[in-house]
């Protein structure tokens, strides 16, 4: 990635869209427009003192929402480019109200809220689209029960929370716990609160607010007294409320018995009859990652059948059974529900034994389709090329990364649903349909003569 | 004819298409989207079959 920000020869047009491509192979007129971030790119030097102390938190998508951000930000630490960008829709001075923190902390003078969006105009000669995809949205298949169970995650949100620079530092932390602590500080903050409140009536009156409490009559007390109790009526619910989450809290533990179900989304003739190829070995690799980080860690994989097509894939799958505690279950899960503890308890028929089951787990996660990812249909009117049946860039086989418009090529998940090795030598295919697109070859010119 | 390249999509794909359509020489447009590149690889934690870091 580094050496993309480096390359002489490349220029990186982040934080930008296309928005218009006119004429045709070898000379297609192209119109950028590169958004403002607010932030001077030529002055900023990614250091994030802007941020430090800008008041406005949002959540962070790159955590998949399980962390926050502040509305001055870098799309993750080690990102190129690593210009930070205001978010507009959230940071106060851009929506009409006063702050500005970030200008007085950024010593290099890169803050610039009257930056306006660039048009750049670009004369190319061949088009490569990457755009890549976006994960099925689990919320659409009810009987898992995604946004009302916390424990069950997509496959993405489980990278983000095994990952060091993750929301939980690589910690499985269970999501449910996850909201409880974050419930207890938010308690916490409020009991403070009101402790000061009513320190403030007791100093005042010079006694405690349980005794006023004991004696309170509504019909003889003063307006001051009402509003004391008032307080104190608010108080004791919270205390209760905290201590209960606190005691809770005691036995919370990371997740150690995990369940990966396959294909959600693909595979499925309600929403991808397809399979998405490369989510059978994410799952594995989870497992085996999950494992790594805490050997206790069990891991029941349940799927139609295993798909490990690739180079050292299927020893892969072998070697995590044998080594990192993961059982292969052939299943299709019937439903997820809510049991004890917080627990996603998975309904299902074991097909080798016959026999419906419920089994509960300390995390779920789900292994959802690749799909098309947002705006296909925008861009593909925007380059005038078109979309196969479920969304993604249409291509022929006999040329299976040309569009349907000359000169104009795809590669990676923009494509269909592939790995990263096979993106890779995709990509590089597709470099070299594009070049040939610009090249005038002996053999071009005898035909054009 | 003109033979600056424009690449759109900064995952590993557009990235690797950059790179080598930059090491043949040719001038490369590499529009991304959001604020950094990467794409989803730059969210996985390691990546299959060799488990290497993403980044
Ligand atoms: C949970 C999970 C784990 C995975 N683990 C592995 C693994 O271990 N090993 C492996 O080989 N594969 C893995 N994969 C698959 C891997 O994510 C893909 O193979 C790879 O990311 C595809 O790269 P891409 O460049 O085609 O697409 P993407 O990574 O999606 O990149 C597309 C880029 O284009 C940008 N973009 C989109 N629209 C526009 C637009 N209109 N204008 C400009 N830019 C745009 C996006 O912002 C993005 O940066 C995993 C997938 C998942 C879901
Ligand atoms: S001006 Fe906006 S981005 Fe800067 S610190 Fe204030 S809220 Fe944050
Ligand atoms: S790779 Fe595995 S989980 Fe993904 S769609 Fe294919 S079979 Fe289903």
């Amino acid at each position: 990635m580094l050496d993309v920000g480096r390359h002489p020869n490349i220029e990186l047009m982040a934080y930008s869209e296309v928005e218009q491509v006119e004429g045709s192979a070898g000379c297609f007129k192209v119109r950028v427009r590169r958004k403002a971030r607010y932030v001077d790119e030529d002055k900023c030097t990614g250091c994030g003192a802007c941020r430090e102390k800008c008041p406005t938190d949002v959540l962070d998508m790159y955590n998949e929402g399980h962390s926050t951000r502040k509305a001055i930000y870098s799309w993750f630490a080690q990102g190129i480019p690593s210009t930070h960008t205001i978010d507009p829709d959230h940071c106060r001075v851009l929506q009409g109200k006063k702050c500005g923190v970030c200008q007085k902390r950024c010593e290099a003078g890169a803050i610039d809220f009257e930056q306006k969006d660039k048009i750049v105009d670009l004369d190319i000669g061949a088009i490569i689209v990457a755009t890549g995809y976006t994960v099925f949205d689990p919320g659409k298949i009810p009987e898992y029960r995604y946004r009302d169970l916390p424990n069950v995650v997509t496959a993405v949100e489980f990278e983000r929370f095994l990952s060091a620079s993750g929301p939980t530092h690589g910690h499985i932390d269970r999501p449910s716990d996850i909201l409880a602590r974050r419930e207890i500080a938010d308690l916490e903050k409020e009991e403070s609160r009101l402790q000061k409140t009513l320190a403030r009536y007791e100093e005042k009156a010079g006694a405690t607010s349980q005794s006023v409490f004991e004696t309170f009559a509504a019909e003889t007390a003063t307006p001051e007294q009402q509003q004391w109790m008032e307080k104190y009526r608010e108080y004791l619910p919270l205390t209760e409320k905290l201590a209960a989450l606190r005691s809770k809290a005691e036995g919370f533990a990371t997740a150690k018995r995990l369940a990966f179900i396959q294909c959600v989304g693909s595979r499925d003739l309600r929403f991808y009859p397809f399979c998405s190829g490369f989510c059978c070995m994410h799952s594995i690799k989870e497992a085996i990652i999950a494992h790594e980080h805490e050997n206790a860690t069990t891991s029941v994989i349940f799927g139609m059948d295993i798909r490990a097509v690739g180079k050292g894939f299927d020893e892969y799958k072998v070697r995590g059974g044998n080594k990192s505690n993961i059982t292969y279950r052939r299943s299709r899960v019937a439903e997820i529900v809510n049991g004890p503890n917080d627990n996603p308890v998975l309904v299902y028929e074991d097909t080798q034994q016959q026999k419906v089951v419920r089994e509960d787990f300390d995390l779920v996660i789900l292994a959802t389709a690749c799909a098309p990812n947002e705006g296909m249909k925008d861009m593909a009117a925007i380059l005038g090329i078109e979309l196969n049946r479920f969304g993604f860039f249409k291509t022929r086989p006999e040329n299976p990364l040309d569009t349907t418009r000359e000169g104009i090529f795809v590669c990676g998940c923009a494509h269909s649903p592939m790995d990263i090795p096979e993106s890779v030598a995709q990509a590089s295919s597709a470099a070299s349909r594009a070049v040939q697109t610009v090249t005038v070859t002996p053999a071009k010119l005898l035909k054009i003569s | 004819m003109n033979k600056d390249m424009l690449v759109i999509g900064g995952g590993i794909a557009g990235i690797q298409s950059s790179l080598d359509l930059a090491e043949m020489g040719f001038k490369v447009y590499l529009v991304e989207r959001l604020p950094s590149i990467g794409g989803k690889m730059a969210q996985l934690d390691k990546t299959f079959p060799t488990n290497d870091c993403a980044i």
